[in-house]
């Protein structure tokens, strides 16, 4: 469904002495028809930015993406315009990614408008629909979305993007910004959604419980660079990466088991440390670490991760 | 006790018409305790710590007692409220980034509170504000003490606020949600962090994340629409919760199960009629609907706002 090969993207600033800001890596994933693909990592590692460069928001600067066999990057104006519809993305923040002055149902009639997929006289019904396969009431129509709550205005954003019909979803954080409640109610619709519909999820969270529920596979990324991808159980049972280990361990905070606290902060992406770039904060670092960058490599059935020493 | 809330409101007056953040609570915190108020989005938990620091404007209807050391600090001067700011109830606010000042040098601003506080020359406050920058394992703390707040990431700044919070040794610190926003590695460096400065001091800890209260907690006490619903030992929350809410609060997490508690919390100017929480409470009965519950104490030490309980 979406082949992700070598995506790599660098940020460039500075006019006389130019720093690279290596955002995304030569990163590669792959994502099966149906499946959710989890993207893991803490702030500033890439995952937002992978995301960005798929639905081509962003240039990258190498890498191929196939999305359906097409290579989305070699695309024109109109080619992507046409294709747009079939890949949508979530945002996190629902009330900004509305506009405050436009109505609900007006809101939900753009991207119809937009595309022109379905003809004008049978457009209302159609947001009707829309309106309560997300679990919204139809009088919500004609209200703003100041006069919804967070949840409320996810449910919108997601109305809006199964008007189009789309084939594969990024979700960026959708729930970060939800209490707990809300986020279960907003998670569950979007798992009922892909049932029904049979869309694909890449998920993009930094909350590990929210993804382990959420997907097939989780991919985790450090620094720009993919440090291990695997089935779900593989990853939370069969951690090999100490980066994804100490992730797992952060998240289970129980106040009972003694936790394995990483010292130290992610690196500066404009100074990324040779080698391994997670080698700076590495319990288990060893020389060679700091000399080469490690490969992602098969450790088991789909389960690859980039360590010397796992 | 250190802290004894009795009978606490807080209103504010708004066009739309009588916001009650705050409604009838008791609540007390003993010398050494760490107390987790838990509670989503608007039900009132943020208010209570601004209300028992006095931040709130004069404009706002407070009612009650907030009894600390034998002092209720709705009865005295603005002047005395300085004083024991700062200096006895520290406030460690959500958002490092805008709680501290930007174009003010991160050791000035520590000192400036010692100085205020303790009296200290110039001089001896910026050595102190180094060393509290070490307490709160800054590296190189007097080279970091004279950068500003832009050259210091999220993790790094909420470390300065606690350094700032613990400046003048207070004996009760509010922390309000001192992990939000924060990377889940670095999330766990400062629980781990708060939970040595804080051995000997008192605290109440607010957030709506139950594994930062899980971390640190002795009591918890859970916050819906205005009013505590149920208030116990840590443990009892976790393992044994008697609030169809508290309930439904823990089975929404992931980890257990992603079961929404339907609907959402009422708006608190307009609060259902009985128990607040019956529209979305699958036990309602009859009653329910009828009659607010009071705070039964079920067990010992264990309190729930329920009849069903």
């Amino acid at each position: 469904m979406l082949e992700v090969t070598e995506l790599t993207k660098y940020f460039s600033s500075g006019l006389i002495r130019k720093q690279y800001q290596r955002a995304v890596d030569g990163v590669s994933f792959t994502i099966k028809n149906g499946e959710t693909l989890g993207l893991v990592g803490e702030s500033g590692c890439g995952k937002t930015t992978v995301g960005r460069l798929i639905l081509r928001l962003t240039k990258p600067t190498d890498g191929t993406v196939l999305f359906d066999g097409i290579d989305l990057f070699a695309l024109n104006r109109r080619e992507l315009l046409a294709i747009r519809p079939r890949i949508q993305m979530i945002f996190q923040d629902p009330d900004s990614s509305l506009n405050p002055r436009m109505k609900i149902g007006t809101s939900i009639a753009e991207p119809l408008k937009l595309h022109g997929t379905i003809p004008e006289v049978k457009r209302k019904q159609r947001i009707k629909e829309l309106i309560e396969t997300v679990g919204l009431n139809p009088e919500h129509i004609n209200r703003y979305p100041y006069q919804l709550s967070g949840g409320q205005n996810q449910r919108v954003v997601l109305a809006r993007i199964l008007a189009l019909n789309p084939d594969l979803i990024i979700a960026d954080e959708p729930t970060s910004s939800l209490d707990v409640s809300v986020q279960a109610q907003i998670l569950n619709l979007m798992r009922d959604l892909q049932k029904e519909f049979n869309h694909t999820y890449l998920f993009i969270s930094h909350d590990l419980d929210v993804v382990r529920i959420m997907a097939d596979r989780i991919a985790v990324m450090y620094l720009g660079r993919l440090i291990e991808i695997g089935e779900t159980r593989d990853i939370y049972d069969h951690a090999k990466h100490p980066y994804t280990q100490a992730l797992l361990s952060a998240a289970a905070v129980d106040g009972k088991t003694e936790q394995n606290v990483l010292e130290g902060e992610t690196s500066s992406p404009l100074d990324t440390p040779t080698g391994c770039r997670f080698n700076t904060r590495c319990p288990y670092r060893e020389e060679i670490c700091a000399i080469k960058e490690p490969e992602l490599v098969e450790v088991g059935r789909d389960h690859y991760v980039a360590c010397h020493i796992a | 006790m250190i802290l004894k809330i009795s009978k606490l409101k807080t209103h504010f007056s708004t066009p739309d018409g009588l916001v009650r953040a705050v409604d009838t609570i008791d609540l007390s915190i003993r010398e050494r305790e760490t107390v987790g108020l838990i509670g989503e989005t608007g039900c009132g938990k943020t208010v209570l710590g601004l209300t028992i620091t006095r931040l709130l404007q004069s404009s706002t209807t407070v009612k009650g007692t907030i009894i600390y050391k034998e002092t209720n600090l709705l009865k005295i001067s603005e002047t005395e409220m300085r004083r024991i700011r700062g200096d006895e109830i520290a406030m460690i606010l959500q958002n490092p980034t805008t709680s501290l000042n930007p174009v003010m040098r991160v050791g000035e601003q520590i000192a400036e509170v010692i100085r205020l506080h303790q009296g200290l020359n110039k001089k001896d406050a910026a050595e102190k504000a180094i060393k509290m920058l070490g307490s709160v394992r800054i590296p190189s703390p007097s080279q970091r003490a004279n950068e500003y707040p832009h050259e210091f990431s999220g993790g790094m700044k909420q470390r300065v606020m606690i350094a700032m919070g613990l400046a003048c040794n207070p004996s009760l610190i509010i922390a309000d949600e001192p992990t939000k926003g924060l990377d889940v590695t670095i999330k766990s460096q400062i629980i781990k962090l708060l939970k040595e400065v804080t051995k000997e001091k008192a605290m109440l800890l607010i957030t709506h994340d139950l594994s930062v209260a899980r971390a640190l907690c002795d009591r918890i006490a859970l916050m819906y629409a205005g009013e505590l619903v149920e208030c116990a030992p840590a443990g009892e929350i976790f393992d044994a919760p008697r609030h169809p809410y508290t309930r439904g609060f823990l089975g929404s997490l992931p980890r257990n199960g992603l079961v929404p508690i339907p609907g959402m919390s009422p708006s608190l100017i307009n609060l259902p009629q009985g128990c607040r929480f019956h529209p979305r409470c699958a036990n309602a009965k009859a009653i329910c609907k009828r009659k607010h519950p009071g705070m039964t104490e079920i067990e010992d030490g264990h309190f729930v706002r329920c009849f069903d309980a």
